[in-house]
């Protein structure tokens, strides 16, 4: 008879298998990774002889020095990001949280309307150019910090995500006891609902954190003066875009393209940037990874 | 009488309001905002060099001036949303390559036509640029014929040139300077034996993976036939050629505008590229589209090629040979020509949103004919980003011009602008002179609209991408693949469109 015999145990050679493929997947993730760390470690010369190599002729923390010391930009823009980040995450999730509560309770007399209202905007959306005029036009989001968070506060699909995990997980009696025991509005969400929420609340905050750390979008169309502003990741796809750019219209622009494209950063410098701005993320994710994984587990527990 | 009072002080009030924003906008200099393509320039200094430019703007037109300074990659996605949000802004940067294309956003009405302004607002401007390019800048925009944006005077002309890596065709033991002089033939035993030597010679240093021919596939192609694009046919992927006189442009061959790919003049040019590409001349990285342009620039940049092609700028020569440290050799493979392509390069229109598009016109008038406005917003400031000598040259201050780097031939008129030390005292006489000699194509400054045959354009244009570049960078064999590309082109519409374009040219040539 076999001892500690586990409740969901697979045989051997079948988990065998799984490693295998799910470790095959793994290093399928983390070698584009670890290939732009190698590229931003390489020297320009190694990169002109050989191309990109995991393996380069020559190493090089120049371009590290370069990017720290002449580009002030880079930490203005790393504060930008995080500020960014954090101010947006916090208020986005709380506007979620607020909005779908609102929609779980039963006794909200508007659910069905104000759930359709979020919903519509996943199937029909305003179209770019009238989103832009409403935000620079009326709500005056240009050239600020603003125009890079509101934008993205409040996600239709954020608020079924949160409504359904308030369905699954906050029974109404619950909320019911704590009418009961004299509980307003107000401390029933915070104090009583919201805790049982925290794993829902930290999968939406860790997607609106990805949401904002990774958007450039909106400081394209709304930071175009004040430039300071600009997160990190506006910074590099300016970059790269610069690049791209140039090469596409070589053509049409003729030497120009080739002056202007001596001046833009170098290949490793792209890829430094590159570091720079996963490494922040990268360390965010263990710790909202604790909340996801219960998130998922909680459901199938309870049966 | 309560009444009566209150009425009267309302009034007086009211008065007193009017009068005071009379005054204010009597005062106030106007605001013109700008928005320039490709800069460099961070907002510190931006706000250094415009302080002390708006005082004297103010002074002469009184307006001050608010630069919204794009970037090569933003300009595109930006600037069309901001025009069709309907952006207060005042002037845009245009051309006929940008996303905001000069003759289309004409069409549909987003620049101010300027024929009236121009004697009142703009005669200094009218008298410094040349006849021919106002010809270039002449377009059927929505308001009937004529000129919607300021035309840039930079380099007007097109030149395509062999890019001829001097030190390395030295070391083959090669007389540089002879085979410069008389030029390159692309089909010649002797353009073919210069490669092989190249490649040899790598080899025997151990370099194996030399590719001698580092070329740009659509430019090698308009280079060896002698052909010129056709402005405004950027849809279809640029279709349709128009052969012109190698030593004289303007010489009339009784030309007609063609569909590149069906003249045996390409066919033979396919051929030739395609046994090139077979002897290991071409890199496969060329004849990549995802890879070509980064290829052939990082191989430029390194001096890794023996022949190249280059679209010419006067005295790019020299740059190139400093950047890459090797002797760059330009060998014309044609005179320079003029045409809408080149006359409509870098163009600064009005907006028809612009409260004040004749302060925006005063504004471009004085950046194209004084030295002070040009220089100040494309240089910056004396001591700042650069320092005068004697003889009337610039030398950079390179740690503040790394701040302050507009792209220099975006503005406007670049030949009131004082050269730098490296380019040389005669520097724009030299590079007016050049372009001045440029002839015009006999088809003059033919614009082709596209808009009535914009389907076919588009089906063409997916064909286009699937043969055009291979053949052009012989990649394909075009024994095996060329009569099926034209079989496909001719399904797709080719004929109508070939067809709508020469209607068009003859009409414009009345």
């Amino acid at each position: 008879m076999r001892k500690n015999h586990r409740l969901n145990q697979i045989s051997v050679g079948t988990e065998t298998i799984f490693h295998v493929i799910v470790g095959l997947f793994s290093i399928c993730c983390i070698i584009p990774f670890i290939f732009v760390i190698v590229i931003s470690f390489t020297a320009e010369s190694s990169i002109r002889e050989i191309g990109y190599s995991f393996i380069p002729r020559a190493w090089s923390t120049g371009t590290y020095t370069y990017a720290i010391q002449r580009l002030p930009q880079i930490w203005r823009s790393y504060f930008n990001s995080i500020l960014i980040t954090v101010i947006g995450t916090a208020l986005s999730t709380l506007m979620c949280a607020l909005y779908s509560y609102a929609l779980f309770r039963p006794d909200f007399k508007y659910r069905g309307f104000f759930t359709f209202f979020s919903f519509f905007t996943m199937i029909f959306g305003g179209g770019l150019v009238p989103t832009y005029v409403i935000c620079t036009q009326v709500l005056g989001l240009r050239e600020n910090y603003a125009a890079l968070i509101v934008p993205l506060l409040v996600s239709p699909f954020n608020i079924i995500i949160m409504r359904t995990f308030f369905k699954s997980s906050v029974p109404l009696e619950l909320i019911e006891a704590a009418t009961i025991d004299g509980s307003g509005e107000y401390s029933t969400f915070f104090m009583v609902v919201l805790p049982i929420a925290k794993p829902g609340l930290a999968t939406i905050a860790l997607l609106n954190a990805l949401a904002y750390w990774n958007d450039w979008y909106l400081s394209l169309l709304y930071i175009k003066q004040n430039k300071v502003l600009q997160p990190l990741q506006a910074l590099l796809m300016e970059l790269q875009n610069n690049v791209e750019y140039l090469n596409r219209m070589s053509a049409a622009l003729g030497s120009s393209a080739i002056q202007e494209a001596m001046r833009a950063p170098t290949q490793t410098l792209r890829m430094v940037l590159v570091v720079l701005i996963v490494i922040p993320i990268a360390c965010a994710y263990p710790f909202f990874q604790r909340y996801i994984v219960s998130g998922l587990t909680i459901g199938s527990v309870k049966g | 009488m309560k009444k009566i009072v209150s009425l009267l002080l309302a009034l007086v009030m009211f008065a007193g309001v009017f009068a005071f924003t009379n005054t204010a906008s009597a005062e106030e200099p106007v605001t013109l905002k700008i928005w320039f393509h490709g800069s460099n320039v961070s907002p510190e200094a931006s706000k250094k060099v415009l302080d002390e430019l708006n005082v004297y703007l103010n002074e002469k037109i009184g307006a001050k001036l608010d630069v919204i300074w794009g970037t090569w990659g933003d300009f595109d996605t930006a600037v069309v949303t901001a025009l069709a949000g309907g952006d207060n802004v005042d002037m845009y940067f245009t051309c006929n390559w940008s996303a905001d294309e000069y003759n289309k956003y004409a069409r549909d009405g987003y620049w101010v036509k300027l024929d009236d302004l121009l004697p009142q607002y703009g005669a200094d401007l009218l008298a410094t640029i040349p006849e021919g390019i106002w010809e270039c800048a002449k377009t059927n925009g929505y308001d009937g014929m004529g000129i919607y944006a300021v035309p840039a005077l930079k380099d007007t002309a097109t030149q395509n040139c062999w890019d001829v890596n001097g030190t390395l065709l030295a070391e083959l033991g090669y007389d540089v300077d002879a085979i410069c002089a008389k030029g390159l033939d692309y089909y010649s035993p002797e353009f073919e034996e210069m490669l092989q030597k190249a490649k040899d010679l790598k080899a025997s240093q151990g370099v194996n993976d030399f590719y001698p021919l580092c070329v740009e596939p659509m430019v090698l192609e308009r280079l060896v036939n002698v052909t010129s694009i056709v402005t405004g046919d950027l849809g279809s992927g640029n279709v349709l050629s128009y052969y012109y006189d190698k030593e004289h442009p303007a010489k009339d061959i009784g030309s007609k505008i063609v569909n590149k790919f069906s003249t045996p003049e390409f066919e033979k040019y396919a051929a030739r590229t395609y046994e090139l590409a077979q002897k290991g001349f071409i890199s496969p990285s060329i004849q990549n589209v995802a890879t070509s342009n980064d290829y052939r620039t990082a191989c430029q940049n390194s001096g890794e090629y023996l022949i190249s092609t280059q679209s010419y700028a006067y005295g790019c020569e020299i740059d190139f040979s400093k950047a890459r440290g090797i002797d760059v050799r330009m060998v014309p493979a044609s005179a320079p020509y003029m045409d809408s392509t080149s006359g409509q390069g870098a163009m600064m229109a009005i907006s028809t949103v612009s409260k004040n598009p004749e302060k925006a016109l005063q504004f471009l008038n004085l950046l194209n004919t004084d030295p002070y406005v040009m220089t100040t917003l494309n240089y910056g400031l004396e001591g700042f980003t650069f320092n005068k000598n004697a003889d009337g040259t610039i030398t950079w201050i390179e740690e503040n011009r790394a701040t302050y780097s507009p792209w220099r031939n975006g503005m406007g008129n670049v030949r009131i602008l004082p050269p730098t030390a490296d380019e040389g005292v005669n520097y724009w006489k030299d590079f007016a002179e050049y372009y001045n000699s440029a002839e015009a194509l006999p088809y003059g400054s033919f614009i082709f609209d596209s808009s009535e045959v914009e389907t076919e354009g588009a089906a063409i244009a997916n064909v286009f991408a699937e043969y055009a570049f291979g053949l052009c960078s012989g990649a394909t064999d075009p024994a095996a693949v060329l009569a099926e590309f034209l079989q496909k082109l001719e399904a797709a519409g080719i004929n109508e469109f070939v067809a709508a374009a020469n209607e068009q040219l003859a009409k414009y040539a009345g």
